[in-house]
């Protein structure tokens, strides 16, 4: 059971919009940790992860050594400096923002 | 042209977050009184027994339904105000003293609780599955002893909203300039497991420093972390021209109904050196006013929105949606919990057009305020003159 269900079925679309759209492949050079990456600008960043690419990553693996474990928000350099890699080799494209208006167009043509 | 945007209030079933929920603070249920907290739709009761060991049980007698919150501690357990039936810690009836024996089933709802940092948690699942020790918030090294001040308390009932607003805050740049009058340079989220952690460095508003939010010279580290669905800790490093304190606060929250929560924070502060225990606690009793007109205006909006499952956002906004997603995690049987609720997800929000814009807002503010003041010293002249 959902804990609170959205009314209108256009809201899993925003749903599935913001947070799968407009993701790129980016594979970090040091470890080949694989993640999905959004830039909407040169300063924003959003990267998404799986388990098995938390896994991968070496930096994770040596902070989950610590005894008091990997501090949450601590980021990987290797992984920064892949994606930054990978935007200056224009395979993740910088602008790439999400906005519900091309949904409505899609919806428009479906009709 | 473009079709009107309509917000999808949704619809929200009676079940509450599992996890960790704090009730408050230890020192504030040991007075060997019974003690009222509202939780889950519900009442429960609190009591400490003889070795001074916290208990928590459902409110209500599975007798004839007494109020054991208006019953007595009579050695180790709570006893009934209606016909004095006594229940242990562990959830049984251990006595009825005018029957031969007790019945087989007399046994409550009983929540797991642990003391942690001086704070009274306990573990709440609807599907009953035993506590998470592992999920528990982390030990906080030096509070309780001489090196912090001792927590303050402060718990504000929200009677008009979902728990999930506070949750919402934890993504929302924006609102920090307009609701708490403080000035984002950086902001930053990641999301992984079972906690949520906002980073963000911020500056007091200049055109708000006569209301007390001090200017730019006071600038704040914050670094927070929700450990399961509603218990929050902030460490907050504020420098203002080279003072430095350390202040960890607590925001955590209770749902009393599926529309209703209850706020709770306390903080304490590391007392600086060479800083006199009175001087520690003043600061400490400053920040604490602080933060409740903080959360003061965020009640104030969250009691007149309207509940959204669609918001709309601009690239400026906050990983909302991700955020959501996480904290379903919560509301869902164990089994049913997604990969992508619990994957690890960072997220880096662009401030500089925020900031530019702020920027200018915040100059113009300033020399509206400058004009109004010389016209207002003008004015008074005036009158002086006339007088004379």
């Amino acid at each position: 059971m959902a804990y609170i269900v959205p009314s209108l079925r256009e809201t899993l679309e925003d749903r599935e919009l913001y947070t799968r759209s407009s993701l790129s492949d980016v594979t970090c050079r040091q470890c080949q940790a694989r993640v999905m990456v959004r830039k909407n600008s040169e300063h924003h960043t959003s990267i998404q992860w799986t388990r098995e690419a938390v896994e991968t990553c070496a930096v994770f693996s040596d902070l989950d050594q610590r005894e008091d474990g990997r501090p949450v928000h601590s980021a990987c350099p290797q992984l920064v400096a892949s994606i930054e890699y990978a935007v200056s080799e224009g395979m993740v494209t910088v602008g790439a923002g999400v906005d519900p208006a091309g949904l409505d167009r899609d919806r428009r043509a479906d009709d | 042209m473009t079709e009107t945007r309509v917000l999808d209030a949704g619809s929200v079933p009676e079940r509450f977050a599992r996890g960790w929920h704090c009730l408050g603070l230890e020192r504030d249920f040991t007075d060997g009184k019974p003690h009222s907290v509202q939780a889950f739709g519900g009442k429960l009761v609190v009591w400490s027994d003889s070795e001074g060991e916290l208990h928590v049980l459902d409110g209500y007698c599975r007798h004839m339904g007494g109020d054991l919150t208006q019953g007595t501690v009579k050695g180790d357990e709570i006893a009934c105000p209606f016909h004095d039936w006594r229940w242990g810690g562990d959830g049984k009836c251990k006595a009825i003293p005018y029957a031969k024996r007790v019945p087989l089933r007399a046994r409550t709802q009983r929540y797991e609780s642990v003391v942690r940092n001086g704070m009274l948690m306990i573990w709440h699942d609807p599907e009953g599955s035993a506590a998470d020790h592992e999920s528990l918030p982390p030990v906080l090294e030096g509070v309780g002893t001489d090196a912090y001040t001792a927590w303050t308390w402060n718990v504000i009932e929200v009677d008009n909203a979902h728990c999930r607003e506070i949750i919402d805050n934890v993504v929302d740049m924006a609102h920090f300039f307009y609701i708490h009058f403080a000035f984002p340079t950086n902001f930053r989220n990641v999301f992984e497991g079972d906690k949520a952690t906002q980073f963000m460095e911020s500056t007091g508003r200049p055109d708000m420093k006569a209301e007390g939010y001090g200017d730019e010279d006071l600038v704040l580290k914050s670094e927070a972390t929700y450990f399961g669905p509603s218990y929050m800790i902030n460490w907050l490093d504020t420098d203002y021209k080279g003072f430095l304190t350390k202040v960890i606060l607590i925001n955590c929250h209770i749902p009393t109904g599926p529309n209703s929560f209850n706020l709770q924070y306390g903080l304490c502060v590391e007392k600086p050196e060479g800083v006199d225990e009175a001087t520690a606690k003043y600061i400490g009793d400053k920040y604490a006013e602080t933060f409740e007109q903080g959360f003061l205006q965020d009640v104030a909006i969250w009691q007149n929105k309207a509940p959204v499952q669609n918001p709309l956002l601009c690239e400026e906004d906050g990983p909302v949606y991700q955020l959501r997603r996480w904290y379903e995690q919560f509301y869902v049987d164990q089994a049913d919990i997604e990969p992508e609720m619990v994957e690890r997800f960072e997220f880096e929000v662009d401030t500089t057009k925020a900031n530019e814009n702020w920027r200018a807002e915040v100059a113009e503010n300033l020399a509206r305020k400058e004009a109004e003041d010389r016209a207002a010293a003008e004015a008074g002249s005036a009158v002086e003159t006339a007088d004379a």
